[in-house]
């Protein structure tokens, strides 16, 4: 289980971002390079399709998988209260031979996504992700080299943290908190719901990256 | 500074309040305005006192205080106090500061609180600052320093001026100025929204569900070189197609299945259906390559050139079975519980087949072909042809005369199902023009079992053909009211032609009326003319 907001952020203020995110969460950043194959299941092996992403953590020396399920989100007016998606989640790495395992189970490949930007994790309450990441395709089937932006000058922004069914209004409380930091530069929401930009985030992505104008008299 | 620049006060020429009587002389006593001040002081004593005691309340209450509030407060506080101040400031110069007590603890201290010299630190740091200042017109006389001092006065004048403006601005903008929050936001031109929110909801789409990045099937060939993480992971044969290790020379076995049909007949495991299946009991690379987009089972080309041809030859044997074995193939059909035998088979094998148990009888009657049934009966149906769906049905009418009491019985038993309609299919009066249809049929059924392989253990032929009746391709099945009305009047030729009457609901009402068959035939018929 896992609560989820996404938004988007101009391009240009990708800098600003990482400059508050850096004070905020008073970690390193890591770099993020994430080839990511949606995998679907056939016909064949059941009435209703399932899906499955596999990600491949291309910034390592050796690539490490990882397998990913996610599940439908909760529902109801609860749900509709909570400013964060919660959803099901299940996540486990995995060694290199998932893929053709997959294939062999009979799952095809859907769509693939190749991600590039950075990320924070870190703890306040709970463990939160934040993932600043420019979404590219690719023309060709695993053709990462080529792999252009789905939106060009635009980049979309992950909050995720991790949630068990028992403490999820927490760890929903205390993401959506984090969150009204962020919002002079990016509007979060849950993920099928668009935001738009911030209208003032020039502005406060100038204040960000200029040096505060702290000289001594 | 020193004590000479002191501030310009208006006050009245002050005169020595006289030594004897200690009263303070009217017209600065008026200046002062004692009780004015007072007043003023008194209320803002109380203001004070009032904070206080909120913060008090506060406190004890453990409530969160309404921060606005509060500030507002302070603000009125601190402005009533500096008005004060100001005040007093103005009639200051009018009096002395005399120490009221004087003892060996301040007599020390005394004369430098008293005295208006600086200090020396201060003194230091006065002249230091004032060679700052000075640095560039010393050198000049004096009213040439004035000026000097006078035009950089007038430049950090403007100087602030403008930043005082800026700050302004910025605070209208953010409506930090005042405590209502922001008045006016700027906004972007509806263009550039729309073009923001367009590509919003692409990027939000193309993260969440991927679409904008499927790529169409026909691209989904890997022509280029695998990144290095791929490249130990996939192997991809000269086809151009993901292979999975150690199959790579399935691709041919497909070609034996064809060649060797009838060598399958063994196969009486349940197992996912397709005509690629291999005796070799693993996955196939047609079914599980990223290619092959929703037609798990769709046979290629290759295999459907080939399964054509051996429906010809199947065809071609059927044609010279004698009658009697058409017979008791139909009666045996009849017999069996299911009698969706004829539907949906057309040229294309169809990877679902109806057949079930009779099928089966089949394979012990003839020993050639094999029964079995298809899991994705609903993926199958795409693949389906309404070309000669009804051509089955007629072999259920084969056996005429001989099996009415027995189809009575069966139709009893199942008149609440689509199964129904087939049993009473069978009772249809066989003619001179439905012998070659049915062998048609069979050539077309026969030949696709033999290339299925998806016996399931249990019986789920009702399932299966309810779900034919309720595809749209067969509408033919309509045609199964055609040939009820044969029940009893086996001379009837109108029949023969499949006519497609729009059927599944029309079916279901006539199956429940199976009982009385002389009224249902009376009503079929009438209904039959006018499509007819």
């Amino acid at each position: 289980m896992e609560c989820v907001v996404q938004g988007i952020i101009e391009t240009q203020h990708v800098e600003a971002l990482e400059i508050l995110l850096q004070g905020l969460c008073g970690v390193q950043r890591e770099r993020l390079r994430v080839h990511e194959l949606c995998l679907k299941s056939g016909p064949n092996l059941g009435v209703v399709t399932s899906d499955v992403r596999l990600l491949c953590d291309l910034d390592q020396p050796d690539p490490t998988w990882t397998v990913k399920h996610v599940g439908g989100a909760m529902r109801g007016a609860g749900a509709d209260q909570i400013s964060v998606m919660v959803r099901t989640m299940i996540e486990s790495k995995v060694s290199k031979n998932s893929l053709r395992m997959f294939y062999a189970l009979g799952y095809k490949l859907d769509h693939e996504l190749l991600k590039v930007g950075f990320a924070f994790h870190f703890q306040r309450t709970a463990h939160i992700s934040v993932s600043v990441s420019s979404v590219n395709k690719m023309p060709k089937v695993h053709a990462i080299d080529e792999a252009v932006p789905v939106t060009h000058g635009m980049q979309i922004v992950d909050v995720t943290a991790p949630a068990t069914p028992e403490n999820y209004s927490e760890v929903a409380a205390a993401v959506s908190s984090f969150c009204e930091f962020l919002a002079p530069l990016v509007h979060l929401s849950k993920p099928f719901i668009s935001t738009g930009v911030v209208p003032t985030a020039a502005a406060a992505a100038a204040s960000l990256m200029s040096d505060g104008g702290g000289t001594t008299l | 500074m020193e004590g000479g620049v002191g501030l310009a006060t208006t006050t009245q020429p002050q005169q020595p309040p006289p030594p004897v009587v200690e009263k303070l002389n009217p017209k600065l006593e008026k200046e002062l305005n004692l009780e004015s001040l007072k007043t003023r002081a008194l209320s803002l004593f109380k203001a004070v006192s009032r904070i206080l005691e909120d913060f008090d309340a506060y406190g004890r209450t453990n409530t969160t205080p309404k921060w606005q509030d509060i500030l507002g407060q302070y603000s009125m506080v601190n402005l009533e106090l500096f008005n004060i101040v100001e005040e007093v400031k103005k009639v200051s110069n009018a009096f002395v500061v005399l120490p009221k007590n004087v003892n060996a603890v301040n007599a020390g201290i005394l004369p430098v609180m008293l005295s208006s010299k600086l200090l020396p630190e201060m003194e230091t740091d006065d002249n230091a600052k004032r060679e700052q200042l000075l640095q560039g017109v010393q050198s000049l006389p004096i009213p040439m320093q004035i000026e000097r001092l006078k035009a950089r006065m007038d430049m950090i004048a403007a100087a602030c001026e403008n930043a005082e403006k800026v700050l302004a601005d910025t605070r209208k903008a953010y409506g930090f100025g005042t405590r209502q929050g922001p008045s006016m936001l700027p906004t972007m031109d509806k263009g550039q929204a729309a073009k923001i929110q367009e590509q919003e909801n692409m990027l939000r789409a193309a993260v969440n569900d991927g679409a904008g990045t499927r790529l169409p099937p026909d691209q989904r060939q890997i022509t280029t070189a695998l990144p290095p993480h791929l490249a130990d992971v996939l192997i991809i044969n000269e086809a151009g197609k993901i292979a999975l290790p150690g199959q790579s020379n399935n691709f041919n076995n497909q070609g034996m299945m064809q060649v060797s049909g009838t060598q399958f007949m063994g196969r009486s495991a349940a197992s996912p259906s397709g005509p690629n299946f291999d005796n070799t009991a693993s996955p196939l690379p047609y079914s599980n390559s990223p290619r092959a987009t929703g037609m798990v089972n769709a046979p290629s080309p290759q295999q459907q050139i080939q399964q054509q041809q051996l429906q010809q030859q199947q065809r071609a044997k059927l044609m010279q079975m004698p009658q009697h074995q058409q017979q008791l193939l139909a009666q045996q059909q009849q017999l069996r519980q299911t009698s969706m035998q004829g539907l949906g088979q057309s040229q294309i094998p169809a990877l679902h087949d109806l057949h079930g148990q009779s099928q089966q009888k089949f394979q012990t009657l003839h020993g050639q072909h094999q029964m079995s049934y298809s899991q994705p009966m609903a993926a199958a149906h795409q693949q389906f042809q309404a070309r000669q769906l009804s051509g089955g049905h007629i072999q259920h009418s084969m056996s005429q005369g001989q099996l009415n009491p027995a189809m009575n019985r069966h139709l009893n038993q199942f008149s609440g199902g689509a199964n129904s309609a087939l049993f009473t299919s069978a009772q249809g009066s066989p003619s001179s023009q439905m012998i070659p249809n049915m062998s048609s049929m069979q050539s077309q059924t026969l030949v696709p079992r033999m290339q299925q392989f998806g016996v399931s253990g249990t019986n789920p032929q009702r399932s299966h053909s309810s779900q034919m009746l309720g595809d749209q391709m067969f509408n033919s099945s309509g045609m199964m009211q055609t040939q009820q009305t044969q029940t009893q009047q086996p001379q009837q030729q109108q029949q023969q032609q499949q006519q497609q009457q729009g059927g599944y609901g029309n079916m279901q009402t006539n199956q429940q009326s199976l009982q009385p068959n002389n009224m249902m035939q009376n009503a079929q018929q009438r209904h039959q003319n006018p499509p007819q």
